[in-house]
C-alpha cells in the first residue's frame, strides 16, 4: 500500500498510538516557524545542522505574498526590496494571529499590519486579506502557515534528498490547545506529521541539557538554568534542571508580548495617529504604514548598537518624520513590555520553587535578545552577571527541535550525544467551570507530563440528572478568562439530593500532549461507576468558539451546574 | 486530593491503566538474562505470576518504584528519577511507558516535598517498621529500575574469601566486624560483573531471591542480641537457615494480615520490631530443630523448592 500524501489530524479521536506507529522511520527534522523568521534544522548524524535555502540563507522571513494565482512564501521567492512585502500582498505575523478570535487584543493590535485584518467583535475567526490586484483576497492563517510550511519542506526535501514527513515544531510557551490544533492542522495541511509541539524555552533547554552533557560526562550534579526567550511575537521563559542529558522543566510562563509590541510602541511614538491611517484601508495608507514600518524596524534595529538613531522617512501622503530617537526614548514607551517580560521571570521562578542564587546559567535567546534593555533586565531580575555565551541566539531554538526530533524518532549516537531526554510540563492550568462561574484547575500549570489528576465533583441541584463538563484552560479565576477547550454532558446521574452524586472527573495528559478528559458518576458506597465513562479528547472546540460559552449559558444557565467536593487531605 | 491511579482502575477503562502489564513487559528481559546468565542458582522462591501480583502492590511504595532505600537523600531520588525516566519515558519506550511514567512523576513529587514525604513515610511506616528502619545500613539499597529479583548473600555459608567484593566491589561490600560479605548496592555493577562473582562463590552462598523476599532475609540474616541467662548464653545470633525462617515468618505475617483484613473495621495494628523479632526466634526455633547440617539442608532446599515452583 503506498504511503498516504499527508495525514489530517483529526478532530476527534486520533489515538496516541497512531500518532507514534508512523514515526520510527525517518530522522524528523525541527523547524522553528517564529513571528518574524523560520529556520529548519536536522541532525545529520553528528550534529545539527541547519538547512539553508538557495539563497545561502539560514533564516528566512516568515511572509506569504499574494501576487498571482500561486501564493509564495519567503523561503523561495526573492524579494525585490523590504518595501514590497508591504504593498498589501504580503502577509506575515501569522503566528500572532493563528488560532485566536476576534475579540482577542492580540488580534486588535495587529490591525495597524499592513494587510487587511478584519475582526466583528463577536468571538469568530477575524477575516484576513491580502490586496492582489486591488481585490482583497481572503486567507487564514492556517493557509498562510502552511504555504509556508510547503516551501520549507521542499526546501529541505532539496537538502537532504529524501521525502519529509516528521517535524517537531517549537511553538510558543502561551499557545492554548486551541492554537496547537490549528498549528497541526496547518502542518497537516503542507503534508507534515507532528512528531511534536515543544514550547520554544524548552527546546533550547534540550540544547543546553545537551552542551552540559558533552561537557561533563559522568558528574552527576544537577544544574538549574533559566531561559528566556523573546521573539518577535512571543516571551517565553522556562526553569529547567539538567543533569545527564535529561533536562528536567520545572516551570514555564508566556505571554503574547514581542518585539512587534516594542515595534507598534515605537511606531505610535513617531507618529501618534498610526493607527488612524490604516481606517480607509486605501493602497496609499498601506503604504505609508509599511514605510514606517520598515523605518521603525530598522532603528529599533540600529538601537542594539548605538544610542540614538536618525528616522528620516517620508510616509507619502504629506507627513514626513525626521526625528532623532535615543535609545531612553526607546525604553520608556516600551517600559510596561520590560515590566510584563520581569513579571513573567519572577512568576516562573516561584512556580519552579528556585531561588536566584540557585540558578547556574541565565540563557537569553530569540530575536529580541540583541537589545540591551532585554539583556540587562533578564540579568537584574535574576541577580547574574552575565549571560550564558554558549549558544547562538537565533538558532537554539530550532537546534533544539532537532535534537527532539532525532531522539524521538528513535536514534541514537554511538558518543551518547543523543542521549537527551526532556520532561515537559504544562505551561496552563486545565480544569473545568465548577461552583458557578469559576474555573476549577485539576491540572495545574508546570505540572510534569505525563500527568494525570482528578478530582471529586457533584451537583449543585437536587434530582439534577445531567451535568455539563466545561474544560478550560488557562489562569484566571472565571471562566471568561480562560480558554474553552471543549464541553459535554454527563447524563443518567441517578435522582438525589446535591451533593449525593460524585462526579469524578480525571484530565490525562500523555507525553505528546494528548489531553482526555474522563468523567463518570460514582454513588455513594459504590466503587463502579453509574453509567459508563465519558472520554473526550480534548479540545473539541472550532472556529468559532468565542460563542460557545455564552450560547451554552443562556440555553443551561446554571441547571447542569456542578461544585467541587472538599476533602480533606 | 489525594486520589491516585488506584481510584482509576475502578471505573473499567481502557488499557491505559494497567500497571501489572508495563511492570511484567519491562522485568522480562531481566528474567532471561538471569535463567541464562546463572543456570547453577536453580532455586527460586516464588513463580512469576506471584512476582506480577505483587507488582500492583509495589506501584504503592514509591521507594520501591524508584529504587532508592527510604533514607536516600533528595540528590539520590533526583537521579534515579532520571535514569527511570531515560529508560522509560514515552520519549524513549514509546506509550506503554506512559502508565509507568505516571507513576514515577508521582513518586517523585511525593519524595521531593518534605511534608508530602513525611506524610507518605507514615502512612507506609507500618511496612518499614517491620524490617527496615531496625536495621538501616545492613539492608542493600537499589541502583536503577526495580527488578524482579536481587541478590542476597548467605551470611552463615559464608567464608569471607572475599571473592564477590574482588568481582563487583560496587555491590558487594565485605564486613570486617563479621567477616562476611553482604550485599551493599543491588545491581551496583554491569551484569558481567555480578554473574562472575556470583559464580566465583566457592561455597555458592550467593543466592538470587525475588525482590519481596528480600527485605526480610536481609533482616533475618542480621545477627540479634541473644538474651543470656547468667554466664550462659548471651551474645549474637542469626537464624541457621536463614530462607526457612524467611517461609515461616512470611507466613505468619500473611496469616496476621488476613486476619486483619478479616476485621476490616478495627483498627490497624502496628508491628513493632519487637514483635517481628520474636516471631523471627520463633520460626528460628522450629528451624533448628528440623535442621542437622547446614549443606545438606540447604542442598535439599535447592532441589526441592517450596513455593511450589512452575517449570517452564
Amino acid at each position: 500500500m503506498a504511503e498516504p500524501a499527508y495525514t489530517v489530524a483529526s478532530d476527534s479521536e486520533t489515538t496516541g498510538e497512531e500518532k507514534l506507529s508512523a514515526t520510527f522511520s525517518e530522522t524528523a527534522i525541527g523547524i522553528d516557524i517564529g513571528t518574524s523568521q523560520c529556520s529548519v534544522a536536522v541532525w545529520n548524524g553528528s550534529q545539527v545542522e541547519l538547512l539553508k535555502n538557495t539563497r545561502n540563507q539560514k533564516m528566512m522571513r516568515s511572509y506569504v505574498t499574494f501576487k498571482d494565482e500561486n501564493p509564495s512564501g519567503g523561503v523561495s521567492s526573492q524579494l525585490a526590496n523590504e518595501q514590497d512585502v508591504l504593498s498589501g500582498a504580503a502577509i506575515f505575523n501569522m503566528k500572532r494571529l493563528i488560532g485566536r478570535v476576534d475579540t482577542d487584543p492580540v488580534v486588535h493590535s495587529s490591525k495597524s499590519l499592513p494587510f487587511l485584518v478584519q475582526t466583528l467583535g463577536i468571538g469568530v475567526r477575524p477575516l484576513i486579506a491580502a490586496l492582489v490586484n486591488n481585490v482583497w483576497r481572503s486567507t487564514t492563517p492556517e493557509e498562510v502557515v502552511a504555504i509556508f510550511l510547503v516551501e520549507l519542506k521542499a526546501m529541505a526535501e532539496i537538502r537532504l534528498k529524501r521525502p519529509i514527513k516528521n517535524v517537531v515544531l517549537t511553538i510558543p510557551a502561551s499557545f492554548s490547545r486551541f492554537q496547537l490544533t490549528r498549528i497541526e492542522r496547518a502542518c497537516a495541511m503542507a503534508g507534515l506529521h507532528v512528531l511534536r509541539l515543544m514550547p520554544e524555552p524548552t527546546a533550547v533547554a534540550l540544547l543546553y541539557a545537551q552542551q552540559n552533557a558533552s561537557q561533563n560526562t559522568n558528574t552527576g550534579s544537577e544544574k538549574i538554568a533559566l531561559i528566556f526567550n523573546m521573539g518577535a511575537g512571543y516571551c517565553d521563559v522556562a526553569v529547567t534542571a539538567t543533569a545527564g542529558g535529561v533536562s528536567q522543566i520545572k516551570a514555564l510562563a508566556g505571554s503574547a508580548i514581542g518585539g512587534e509590541d516594542l515595534l507598534q510602541n515605537m511606531m505610535r511614538h513617531l507618529l501618534p495617529d498610526s493607527e488612524s491611517l490604516l481606517t480607509s484601508c486605501g493602497l496609499d495608507d498601506i503604504k505609508s504604514v509599511g514605510l514606517l514600518r520598515v523605518a521603525t524596524q530598522e532603528a529599533i534595529h540600529s538601537l542594539s548598537s548605538q544610542t540614538n538613531v536618525q528616522v528620516d522617512v517620508d510616509l507619502g501622503n504629506g507627513t514626513k518624520i525626521c526625528k532623532v530617537v535615543d535609545r531612553g526614548e526607546f525604553e520608556e514607551v516600551n517600559q510596561d513590555v520590560f515590566d510584563k517580560c520581569a513579571s513573567l521571570i519572577i512568576q516562573c521562578l516561584h512556580d519552579a520553587k528556585v531561588d536566584t542564587e540557585d540558578v547556574s546559567d541565565v540563557i537569553v535567546v530569540g530575536g529580541c535578545s540583541y537589545i540591551p534593555k532585554i539583556k540587562s533586565l533578564v540579568m537584574s531580575t535574576c541577580k547574574k552577571q552575565e549571560l550564558y555565551k554558549g549558544m547562538n541566539p537565533l538558532e537554539a531554538a530550532v537546534s533544539g527541535a532537532a535534537l527532539e526530533g532525532a531522539v524521538a524518532s528513535g536514534l541514537s549516537d554511538p558518543f551518547g550525544s543523543l542521549d537527551l531526554l526532556t520532561i515537559q510540563a504544562t505551561p496552563l492550568a486545565i480544569g473545568i467551570r465548577a461552583d458557578g462561574n469559576n474555573f476549577v484547575p485539576i491540572i495545574p500549570r508546570s505540572t510534569t507530563m505525563p500527568a494525570q489528576k482528578d478530582l471529586i465533583f457533584t451537583t449543585a441541584h437536587d434530582n439534577q440528572a445531567e451535568a455539563l463538563i466545561i474544560v478550560y484552560e488557562g489562569e484566571g479565576k472565571k471562566v471568561e478568562e480562560n480558554h474553552l477547550l471543549g464541553y459535554f454532558k454527563i447524563t443518567g446521574i441517578p435522582l438525589a439530593p446535591k451533593g449525593v452524586p460524585e462526579i469524578r472527573v480525571i484530565l490525562d495528559i500523555d507525553a505528546s500532549s494528548v489531553l482526555r478528559v474522563l468523567a463518570g458518576v460514582l454513588m455513594p458506597g459504590s466503587h463502579q461507576p453509574v453509567n459508563p465513562v465519558m472520554g473526550v479528547r480534548m479540545p473539541t472546540v472550532d472556529d468559532g468558539h468565542g460563542w460557545c460559552a455564552e450560547a451554552l449559558n443562556r440555553v443551561y444557565g446554571s441547571t447542569l451546574d456542578l461544585v467541587t467536593v472538599q476533602r480533606k487531605i | 486530593m489525594s486520589v491516585s491511579a488506584v481510584s482509576i482502575s475502578q471505573f473499567s477503562l481502557p488499557k491505559a491503566f494497567q500497571v501489572e502489564d508495563h511492570f511484567t513487559a519491562i522485568s522480562k528481559p531481566i528474567w532471561r538474562w538471569r535463567r541464562q546468565g546463572c543456570p547453577a542458582s536453580r532455586f527460586r522462591c516464588g513463580k512469576r505470576e506471584a512476582w506480577k501480583m505483587k507488582a500492583t502492590n509495589m506501584g504503592k511504595n514509591y521507594y520501591e518504584l524508584l529504587g532508592v532505600s527510604v533514607d536516600s537523600n533528595a540528590q539520590k531520588i533526583k537521579q534515579a528519577y532520571r535514569n527511570l525516566q531515560k529508560k522509560y519515558h514515552p520519549d524513549v519506550a514509546g506509550q506503554e511507558g506512559h502508565e509507568y511514567t505516571l507513576k514515577l512523576n508521582e513518586a517523585y513529587k511525593v519524595l521531593m516535598r518534605e511534608n508530602l514525604r513525611k506524610e507518605y513515610d507514615a502512612s507506609i511506616g507500618e511496612m518499614r517498621g517491620n524490617y527496615s528502619s531496625s536495621s538501616l545500613g545492613r539492608t542493600s539499597s537499589w541502583n536503577g529500575p526495580l527488578r524482579p529479583q536481587g541478590l542476597f548473600v548467605d551470611e552463615n555459608a559464608c567464608i569471607g574469601c572475599r571473592e564477590c567484593v574482588h568481582h563487583a566491589s560496587s555491590t558487594f561490600i565485605f564486613d570486617e566486624a563479621l567477616g562476611c560479605a553482604r550485599v551493599k548496592l543491588q545491581y551496583g555493577d554491569d551484569e558481567q560483573k555480578i554473574e562472575v562473582s556470583v559464580d566465583s562463590c566457592p561455597v555458592n552462598c550467593i543466592h538470587w531471591v525475588e525482590n519481596e523476599e528480600l527485605p526480610v532475609l536481609e533482616f533475618l540474616i542480621q545477627p540479634q542480641p541473644k538474651e543470656g541467662f547468667g554466664i550462659f548464653g548471651g551474645g549474637w545470633e542469626r537464624p541457621a537457615n536463614v530462607f526457612m525462617a524467611a517461609k515461616s515468618f512470611n507466613k505468619q505475617t500473611h496469616n496476621e494480615n488476613h486476619g486483619r483484613n478479616s476485621r476490616a473495621s478495627t483498627v490497624e495494628e502496628e508491628e513493632t520490631p519487637a514483635q517481628a523479632k520474636a516471631r523471627a526466634d520463633a520460626s528460628r526455633k522450629i528451624n533448628m530443630e528440623a535442621a542437622s547440617g547446614l549443606f545438606s539442608r540447604f542442598w535439599q532446599w535447592q532441589n526441592k523448592p517450596f513455593w511450589g515452583e512452575k517449570e517452564e
